[in-house]
């Protein structure tokens, strides 16, 4: 587990910085050239070793092997004891024993001649004649005078060293025919060789650890801009427009910095603009909102007292005061819904959530508009959950989009009952209100909610609906991310469905009401009217 | 004697139209048409209520409503063409007991004036008590131990309101109706903003009420729930 831990730290190192990814690829690279030069290296300078020393062997061989072969040729000796003894000088003529450049010496008897011998054949002290390979006596019989060599690997102290051999046929007079074998131990040769590598390899370790080191700060300091860039685009993102890249020297990253930061001029003038024509457009709201509601009211409290005094007033003064009175109120109900989409157009508008229980808010609605409902015959029937309905939300924003839809409904509705419902599951409480009037068309269902918008332009206006009220009603749901949905038929009736998120932020997937409506209003708990 | 009313609004019709309908409903009228000066003629009229409008030149309404509140707990209400929650809220914060929104009906703005300058309604006693307060019913005055405390008389009515029963919580429709006089659905934040300024001003801790507390969800209460 921890090895697997530590696996997964390295993979996400390795993901996660640039440097490290870089750093990785260069060591492995250069860890392969390094193998291949210092393999070269190596191969060649042991090569080198090894040829330079064979060329001095066989040329100590020649110069041993025709000394040994002048002395056998010049000498008068005729007895054996005298041959013996002038063959047996001939070993430690031309041993050497000293450890580092140790060459040993066998003379021996070419087997196979007919004359018998009883001479014995000089060899050095710690000679094993067995190192001399067979094929090479062999060659050695045949070569003529010229010297002939093989590598070999001398055993030595439980170690083995690389060794030569190299072998000259001598002829002695009266003993007849021999072979002179120097044996050279290479061990200094290939210690040398040895210490070569390793000082290679350690050396190439270092060089390694060196470019990785090197590869390592180069790309962080190639990667540092980047990364600076990626820094201040995050702070940008997060809003601070103002943020920029140092811009420093010709290159390629002077380049990058400096279009990145004429992207973010550019940017942040931009969303400049666009955060002061969205203020200008609030204060003009504002001003627009003081500007005509100062003068309004003057009109109004004016219209208000002559209204009161109507009766002192001639008839057409008096009917006049009267529609002044009524046009005044549609005034002020208009200027309020114009103010009220345009502080939304502005994004001036924000929720005043506060958890409250939802028939409460559609009680109060249907109390408000109840007199409206009196006065045009409509019934309003209710149906709510027993349970409570608690959810997160503007009550005066929804009671006022309630009344609206009561409202709606009422105008349409042909004095027919009304009916409410409320819903509530987990996570969104809903409230529909169903009517069964003249209903609207599939077009006119599509322009609902469009601004200005009248169901049948050729109706009557009879309760003084702005236009906006569906509108305003759109953006109130929007505020809280809810839906608001309609359902109609023509002559069969319409039904708006409001479904809210119970608590700010949930996300919600299904109504807790069905749309279109249940088909019989089922249970009746009439609102007296 | 009829109550005096200063109403300041730099828009001379209005103002004009303002006096019309108070007269006509038997009131004084005082007038000012900035708010620079407003304070002084607020100390030359001494008015029984103040209609203030919110945006004046010179110094807004709501600086004028803090510099009278500095000296005086005479009743303002505020005019406002705006409903946005920042300007309503700095209103109340600085001292106003209420708000009208324009265009207002002559009869809202009677009867918000009316509510204000009632009598408070008087229990049977003469002094009540609440936490370390006792409240003087007739003398409108309230005092920890023998420090006085300075409460404007709505700041009093509230106290007063929720001290007479104890046990009850208040919710704040309730509050509403009974302290502002509101018969119909009103703005909740009067009540809160309120509560917010009784405890600064009487509470050893606002944040943490022994004397006014909070019923989460309900409203509130005299006493530690």
């Amino acid at each position: 587990m921890k090895l697997r831990s530590a696996v997964d730290w390295a993979l996400g190192l390795f993901r996660r910085y640039l440097q490290v990814r870089a750093g990785f690829y260069t060591v492995v690279l250069s860890g392969i050239a390094l193998a291949i030069v210092g393999g070269f290296l190596s191969y060649s300078i042991g090569n080198g070793l090894f040829s330079t020393r064979l060329n001095q062997v066989l040329s100590e061989s020649e110069r041993a092997a025709v000394d040994v072969q002048n002395t056998f040729s010049a000498s008068s000796v005729t007895d054996e004891i005298s041959l013996q003894t002038l063959m047996n000088s001939v070993v430690p003529n031309l041993e050497s024993a000293s450890t580092t450049e140790s060459r040993q010496v066998a003379l021996l008897r070419t087997p196979g001649q007919t004359a018998v011998q009883l001479l014995q054949s000089p060899i050095s002290a710690n000679l094993d004649i067995a190192l001399i390979p067979n094929d090479l006596r062999v060659t050695v019989r045949k070569a003529e005078g010229k010297l002939i060599y093989q590598s070999i690997a001398i055993p030595v102290a439980g170690a083995e060293h690389p060794g030569v051999v190299v072998g000259a046929p001598i002829e002695i007079p009266l003993a007849g025919k021999y072979e002179l074998y120097l044996i050279y131990d290479l061990n200094n040769e290939q210690a040398t060789l040895d210490f070569m590598q390793r000082t290679l390899f350690f050396g190439g370790s270092i060089l390694l650890l060196m470019i990785a080191a090197v590869s390592y700060f180069v790309t962080s300091w190639l990667v540092k801009p980047v990364r600076e860039a990626a820094m201040v685009s995050e702070e940008i993102a997060e809003g601070a427009l103002d943020r920029r890249l140092p811009e420093r020297g010709e290159d390629v990253l002077a380049v990058l910095a400096r279009s990145f930061n004429r992207m973010a001029e550019s940017l942040q003038q931009q969303i400049t603009k666009l955060a002061s024509v969205s203020k200008m457009q609030q204060r003009f709201v504002s001003d627009v909102s003081h500007e005509l509601r100062t003068p309004l009211t003057t009109i109004k409290l004016a219209g208000d007292v002559i209204f009161n005094s109507r009766e002192k007033l001639e008839p057409a003064a008096k009917r006049s005061a009267e529609l002044m009175h009524d046009q005044i109120e549609r005034f002020q109900v208009l200027l309020n819904d114009l103010l009220e989409i345009s502080r939304y157009d502005a994004g001036a508008v924000h929720a005043d959530l506060e958890i409250q229980d939802i028939n409460g808010v559609v009680g109060m609605a249907i109390a408000g508009i109840e007199p409206l409902a009196v006065s045009k015959g409509s019934r309003i029937d209710i149906d709510i959950p027993s349970g409570e309905a608690d959810a997160e939300i503007d009550g005066r924003r929804i009671e006022r989009l309630l009344r609206n839809l009561l409202a709606n409904a009422i105008e349409h509705g042909e004095g027919k009952p009304i009916l409410v419902s409320v819903g509530v599951n987990e996570t969104a409480v809903a409230v529909s209100v169903t009517d069964q009037g003249i209903g609207m068309s599939r077009a006119e269902v599509d322009r609902v909610f469009d601004r200005f918008w009248r169901a049948d332009p050729a109706r009557k206006r009879t309760t003084g609906g702005t236009g906006l009220g569906l509108a305003i009603s759109l953006e109130d749901t929007h505020l809280h991310n809810g839906w608001l949905q309609v359902w109609a038929k023509p002559n069969e009736g319409a039904c708006f469905r409001l479904t809210l998120p119970r608590r700010k932020g949930v996300v919600f997937t299904e109504s807790p009401l069905p749309l279109p409506p249940k088909k019989q209003i089922r249970k009746v708990k009439g609102v007296s009217n | 004697m009829p109550h005096k009313i200063l109403v300041v609004d730099d828009d001379n019709a209005l103002r004009e139209m303002v006096g019309i309908v108070l007269e006509s409903e038997g009131f004084e009228v005082a007038f000012h048409d900035a708010g620079s000066g407003a304070l002084d003629a607020f100390q030359k009229a001494a008015p029984d209520l103040v209609l203030l409008d919110v945006m004046l030149p010179g110094k807004d309404g709501i600086e004028v409503c803090r510099e009278i509140r500095a000296i005086a707990g005479t009743p303002i209400i505020m005019l406002t063409a705006k409903t946005e929650s920042e300007d309503v809220v700095r209103g109340l914060e600085a001292g106003a007991d209420d708000y009208v929104v324009k265009p207002f009906d002559p009869g809202v703005l009677t009867a918000r004036i009316r509510a204000r300058l009632r009598p408070l309604g008087s229990g049977s006693e003469d002094t009540v008590t609440i936490g370390p307060l006792t409240l003087d019913v007739v003398g409108h005055e309230v005092r920890r131990g023998t420090e006085k405390l300075s409460l404007t008389p709505l700041e009093f009515n509230l106290l007063l309101t929720l001290a007479l029963k104890p046990k009850q919580v208040f919710t704040r429709e309730m509050l509403l109706e009974t302290v502002w006089g509101y018969h119909y659905k009103a703005d909740t934040r009067l009540v809160n903003v309120h509560v917010q300024r009784l405890r600064s001003k009487i509470e050893d801790d606002a944040d943490n009420p022994k004397i006014v507390t909070t019923v989460r969800g309900i409203g509130y209460k005299a006493g530690q729930a």
